[in-house]
């Protein structure tokens, strides 16, 4: 045997393993490719068929209707324009009063906690199928499904912004300052924007839920724009989508903070009808409606009875949990490809606008919505949900990915752009990325459960199922397996996010 | 710039009005069962008719959903109905006292069409063929009579299986002109839907019959009616749910009755009802 040589055999010593290594970047790399894995493995159990035989035409068909759209086939637009962004505001208004005092206790309370994460981890839309039964089509309806699930991301997200208020100028307090003088005067101040801010973006999230509200029946833009899509009616569609963006888009001047007063004021006229509330159906279904009837009465057998006759869940939640992972990752591949398209250190001028146009574009399409239109050209397996998902959740990281990269300042210069992608850029936005996708899987697999009303095989679609048949008991369950499931996927997801990670 | 978006905000506020429920208004609804405009059209004539004839404020509340619709009937949005056989038999026991008083005069007679793709090289036939096993199926609603509970219910008959056992994949359309639609594109390759929707849409000439045709039609059971609440004649003046049921069954305009498309309206009552109670209660529908 020829003898070796040395820098061969110092190699042999220390086999270089691929992604081997503690350094943060291996660890995160491993970390996606993880989960990518995951995803491939259990990409076969997903039925992801095509079932329309001509979705392109049908594609073709909406695109036109989405350039050239027909404004003048809209009923009552400005009505219906008013009601989403009344029922918007005062949904947000409404959850952040409630809210606000629970963050103050969110810390020390288990039981607040607790019930925060559960109004949170149940959608508007299920929030408002419930409403519906005691209040029926109206206001009331509208604003309890907008204001309880936020009030319960109020109170958490608050109660993160107040922890993280620097501390020296309440330190610097003489001993014995009342508690609420304390808050006042040094810990509000200190939070205030922050709070603002985070308040601005609730109330864009809401003008989305608002308009989704209108899937179930409630007149916001939504209901014409679900029976528009549903009958092919694509230019009217089409116009109801730009009159949404417009509204998103003229935000910052219309929703301006000095108008807030006035618009909260003047909308209030504006929501409507007010049900006449029947005490005695809301205390029915509160009482007995809801609850499984065997047990009301007491009968034990009929009780086991009543769950064997529940169909089988385990095959709706297992989809539920796989769109959940496969729209997560989905999303993740999205914002990896889709965010130098908006970022300044790419491209030119125009590509980076229309890059930006196409984030802002995909971000303010509500799941839901993008989910209903792929379905009408896919048909209804897990396939348009999936997509839906990972546009939607993916555009929104990547525009947050661009925007933390273009405060970001390069030392190097003259590099190629793979270069400054691979070697400058990537590097430093993507421990963010990942950790912005952990805390949106929360979100992703709430959005998962929803589309089943869709008629796609998840938990939506069997809680559909039993409100359409009246089922209150059986409906009210599964809502609750829902938001456990919710919990469980949020607790795993904290506990799996690279440590020591902020989203930026 | 911000000024001049100032009077968009102002325009948001000053053109809207807020509907407000008006205590003596008297309300009806319809199962959403066929397109909106197809529905908007015909509700809104009949409260017209309505109104002329009961000397009361009318109005149409359309809905999203069958499940809306019954709901809208318990909580006393609306007084009055236009419910298939289930959604009718759900709303009459949820609100005592409520009565069916009348049907089309086609619903004591109702039917279901099973409707093919070209591509499955079916043919009409007398029962159901054996060779639509493993094909891809749709109903309509999840809880309409002609397009879920019936055809639900001859499937089972026949082939002594669920619907989800017989076909490879089932979907629920939502109504009776979306199944029409998605069959003739061929995305389900069978559909079952309502009879009269069918030969309306093939009167005005709407169906492409190279694409989608009729392979089977079930036999015959009792649909639509309207279904009044009970409190009526407490709100509205005694004698007012007899007003109301004489009103439908006189109406007579060619031009209304087409829009159903019905050829006139006769009485109907509670009892009609039993062999769908049954039917849905052995499907698991109602308990």
């Amino acid at each position: 045997m020829a003898a070796t040589p040395i820098s061969e055999l110092a190699l042999q010593d220390h086999p270089p393993r691929l992604l081997a290594g503690k350094s943060p970047g291996m660890r995160l790399a491993r970390h996606t490719l993880t989960l990518i894995a995951l995803a491939l493995l259990v990409l076969p159990f997903a039925d992801l068929h095509v079932l329309s035989r001509a979705p392109w035409g049908e594609l073709g068909r909406i695109a036109q209707g989405l350039v050239l759209p027909h404004f003048g086939s809209v009923e009552s637009p400005l009505s219906a324009i008013g009601l989403t962004v009344a029922v918007a505001l005062w949904g947000t208004l409404a959850g952040m009063i409630m809210g606000f005092p629970l963050a103050l206790v969110f810390s020390r309370s288990r039981f607040v906690r607790a019930g925060c994460a559960f109004v949170r981890a149940i959608h508007e839309l299920f929030w408002a199928l419930l409403f519906l039964q005691v209040f029926g089509l109206s206001a009331l309806t509208a604003l309890a499904a907008l204001a309880i699930p936020y009030a319960g991301i109020f109170a958490k997200v608050y109660a993160e912004i107040l922890e993280q208020t620097p501390t020296a100028a309440r330190d610097a307090l003489p001993e014995g300052t009342g508690r609420l003088s304390r808050f006042v005067y040094t810990e509000l101040p200190l939070a205030f924007a922050q709070l603002a801010a985070y308040t601005r973006y609730r109330f864009e999230c809401a003008l989305r839920s608002s308009v989704l509200l209108g899937f179930v029946g409630l007149p916001t833009l939504g209901y014409q724009l679900e029976s528009a899509f549903r009958e092919g009616r694509y230019f009217e569609a089409g116009a109801v989508m730009w009159l949404f963006y417009l509204l998103i888009a003229s935000l910052p001047w219309w929703a301006h903070r000095r108008l807030v007063p006035l618009l909260a004021l003047s909308s209030l006229f504006l929501l409507g009808p007010w049900p006449d509330i029947d005490a005695s159906l809301v205390w029915r279904f509160v009482s007995q409606d809801i609850w499984p009837q065997p047990l009301l009465a007491g009968d034990i057998n009929g009780l086991i009875d009543w769950l064997r006759e529940i169909p089988e869940l385990l095959p709706v939640i297992a989809n539920t949990l796989l769109l959940g992972l496969l729209g997560s990752v989905g999303a993740l591949l999205v914002a990896l490809t889709l965010w130098p398209l908006a970022s300044h250190h790419f491209g030119n001028r125009l590509t980076q606008v229309a890059g930006k146009g196409l984030l802002i574009f995909l971000r303010s399409t509500p799941e839901l919505m993008l989910a209903f239109v792929f379905l009408l050209l896919l048909g209804p397996s897990l396939l348009p949900a999936w997509l839906a998902l990972a546009l939607h959740n993916g555009a929104l990281i990547a525009f947050l990915v661009a925007r933390h990269a273009d405060n970001l300042k390069l030392d190097m210069v003259g590099l190629p752009a793979s270069g400054k992608l691979g070697y400058q850029l990537l590097p430093r936005v993507y421990p963010g990325m990942l950790a912005l996708l952990y805390y949106r899987a929360e979100v992703i697999l709430r959005e998962s459960a929803i589309l089943g009303m869709l008629g796609i095989a998840t938990l939506g679609y069997v809680i559909d199922d039993y409100f359409q048949t009246l089922m209150f008991d059986v409906a009210f369950l599964l809502l609750l397996i829902t938001a456990g499931l919710n919990i469980l996927v949020d607790a795993g997801a904290r506990r799996l996010r690279p440590k020591g990670i902020q989203p930026s | 710039m911000r000024l001049a978006f100032a009077p968009l905000s102002l325009l948001l506020l000053a053109g809207l009005f807020s509907p407000s429920i008006l205590a003596d208004t008297f309300r009806f609804t319809a199962i959403p069962d066929e397109d909106e405009s197809r529905l908007v059209e015909r509700f809104s004539k009949v409260a017209d008719y309505l109104e002329e004839k009961l000397g009361v404020e009318v109005e149409y509340v359309p809905v999203k959903s069958y499940g809306a619709a019954v709901t809208a009937f318990r909580n006393d949005q609306v007084q009055l109905a236009w419910f298939g056989g289930l959604s009718g038999v759900q709303a009459r026991r949820l609100v005592p006292d409520s009565q069916a008083i009348a049907q089309g005069a086609e619903d004591a007679a109702f039917k279901t069409y099973f409707i093919a793709h070209e591509s499955t090289g079916l043919d009409a036939s007398n029962t159901l063929p054996d060779d639509i096993q493993g094909m891809t199926f749709t109903f309509g609603a999840k809880t309409s009579t002609s397009g879920r509970l019936m055809p639900d219910y001859y499937l089972r008959e026949r082939f002594s299986e669920a619907p989800e056992k017989i076909f490879s994949r089932v979907g629920f359309s939502g109504d009776h002109s979306r199944t029409l639609a998605l069959v003739e594109a061929g995305t389900y390759d069978i559909g079952a839907l309502n009879y009269a929707v069918w030969d309306a849409a093939m009167q005005d000439g709407l169906v492409d019959t190279s694409k989608v045709h009729v392979i089977w039609e079930t036999p015959t059971y009792p649909d639509y009616q309207w279904t009044l609440r009970g409190d009526a004649d407490e709100h509205y003046g005694d004698g007012f749910s007899e007003q109301v049921r004489q009103a439908l069954l006189d109406m007579d305009d060619p031009e209304l009755l087409e829009s159903f498309p019905r050829s006139g309206f006769i009485p109907a009552d509670n009892p009609m009802y039993a062999p769908i109670e049954d039917v849905a209660e052995s499907l698991g529908l109602l308990r």
